[in-house]
């Protein structure tokens, strides 16, 4: 059964107890930032930080007020993964658990995940020179998942603006949801529920995807799947070169030897 | 064995068989280590970097090495290029009258052909063809990850490969037509000693003339 992470941005209050507790469980590294004139920190996803909260101001009916909005931003766990499909070492997979699986070892560096994603989440550290890099994301906490726990990042959420279940079950919550706030926000929306293929983290949004800083309808990019294709066009060329100039070995071959005894040479 | 009627000739300057083994083992190498990052099945080898970091090495010498000649034999150069996009009416017979050639017909059908053959001139264009693809795109996806557009990285990558299938199906074309078709009578002709392999890797450096 497919697991997923509901975010629910009308309950976050942007006290980032996620994105530490993430930290924490993950054990990974605080980074030292500067003032960027928000209170949005860290700036972007990094090696370091797998999970933050996006903020976001928006115009509530055009005379001055404001609304303040918090988005999660990690990976949503594809089901249509972009990353798996670039992907050439099996690096990234997709768990029976719905996620997308990443193992650090088998990592090459080549970076082409960071690149297709659509919603930029894979970070790699090291630099272009070498190369020598590897990248990173969120795991789905799959040491807990596995074991019957909660992601650490919902395990923290005061406003239970986070939540972990099966999917089918959050699905139903988030529909519910939606309905609830609409006389609110009319525009608001479940995301992730049809996207790629379904996302294993939905978010409700108030707002349309765009304002949240979401694209409206993520897709798999052209080159992305015309890559994936030119596996077999690379694989069907060689073998038809191999399997023609094979053939024409023999038979030029068989003409030769016949051509000599017709002359009389042995 | 050269008969009395049969001369040799030098159809290659000794460096430009020394740059065309250079440039052979740096392509080899980044056909083998860019292999890894194609086939999903070999990408395992890839892991840790190390096969990009040798990619990244034989690149440098894949580039190196056409600008050192072309700095150093400036003529030859643009006659290797002047002799790669000049064709006449002869290129075109040869190209009607090749299938049956290499199928073992008669070689009096063939028309007269220069320093290369028309087949030749289409490998070395397919040569200067795919180098610009690979250096162009293999230079944005080096030195401007993460500056230009998912978008442009991603069809820099399609074009490498494309590139990558081109310049590999048409290598193993001309190995097989410059080593081991039956007419060549070399490495596959049973009694083919070190002399054959020498010249071989000549390029043939030297060739029987009748």
């Amino acid at each position: 059964m497919a697991k997923a992470i509901l975010f629910d941005a009308t309950k976050c209050t942007a006290c980032r107890g996620c994105q530490v507790a993430c930290k924490q469980w993950n054990e990974l590294k605080a980074e030292e930032t500067t003032n960027r004139g928000t209170c949005e920190n860290p700036p972007d996803l990094s090696p370091d930080t797998w999970l933050k909260i996006k903020f976001a101001e928006v115009s509530k009916n055009g005379n001055g007020a404001i609304d303040w909005l918090f988005t999660r931003r990690s990976c949503m766990h594809c089901t249509e993964a972009a990353c798996v499909t670039v992907c050439p070492s099996g690096a990234l997979s997709h768990h029976k658990l719905g996620y997308v699986d990443y193992n650090k070892d088998k990592c090459t560096g080549c970076g082409y995940c960071v690149e297709a994603c659509p919603f930029k989440v894979p970070k790699t550290d090291g630099g272009n020179l070498t190369g020598i890099r590897k990248a990173s994301k969120c795991l789905f906490c799959r040491d807990r998942v596995t074991n019957g726990l909660q992601p650490a990042c919902v395990t923290t959420c005061p406003t239970a603006a986070l939540q972990f279940d099966e999917r089918n079950k959050l699905v139903t919550l988030g529909r519910d949801r939606v309905e609830k706030i609409r006389s609110t926000y009319p525009k608001a929306n479940l995301y992730g529920e049809k996207e790629l293929d379904g996302l294993h983290v939905m978010y409700v949004l108030p707002y349309s995807p765009e304002v949240h800083g979401l694209p409206v309808d993520p897709k798999v990019q052209t080159a992305t799947e015309a890559r994936d294709l030119l596996k077999w066009v690379g694989v069907g060329a060689v073998a038809a070169v191999v399997a023609v100039a094979g053939l024409n070995f023999l038979v030029a071959r068989a003409r030769m030897i016949q051509a000599s005894k017709e002359r009389g040479e042995s | 064995m050269a008969t009395a009627h049969e001369r040799t000739i030098e159809r290659f300057k000794k460096r430009t068989v020394w740059f065309h083994w250079i440039n052979t083992v740096a392509f080899v190498t980044l056909l083998v280590t860019g292999m890894f990052l194609f086939l999903p099945g070999l990408g395992i080898v890839a892991q840790d970097s190390i096969t990009r970091v040798i990619h990244r090495v034989a690149a440098v010498i894949f580039v190196l090495g056409p600008i050192v000649y072309f700095f150093t034999n400036p003529k030859m150069s643009l006659h290797f290029i002047k002799e790669t996009l000049t064709w006449g009416k002869d290129d075109f017979q040869w190209m009607k009258a090749a299938p049956d050639y290499h199928f073992s017909g008669d070689e009096n059908k063939m028309p007269p052909q220069g320093h290369v053959n028309t087949g030749q001139k289409m490998w070395q264009g397919v040569v200067i063809g795919t180098f610009i693809l690979f250096v162009a795109t293999g230079t944005v996806m080096w030195f401007f990850k993460g500056e230009v557009s998912s978008g442009v990285f991603q069809w820099c990558l399609v074009i490498h490969d494309l590139a990558f299938i081109a310049g590999f199906a048409m290598l193993l074309v001309h190995i097989y037509l410059g080593a081991i078709h039956p007419r060549m009578e070399r490495i596959f002709s049973f009694h083919a000693g070190w002399e054959d392999i020498r010249t071989l890797c000549q390029g043939p450096l030297r060739q029987m003339v009748r």
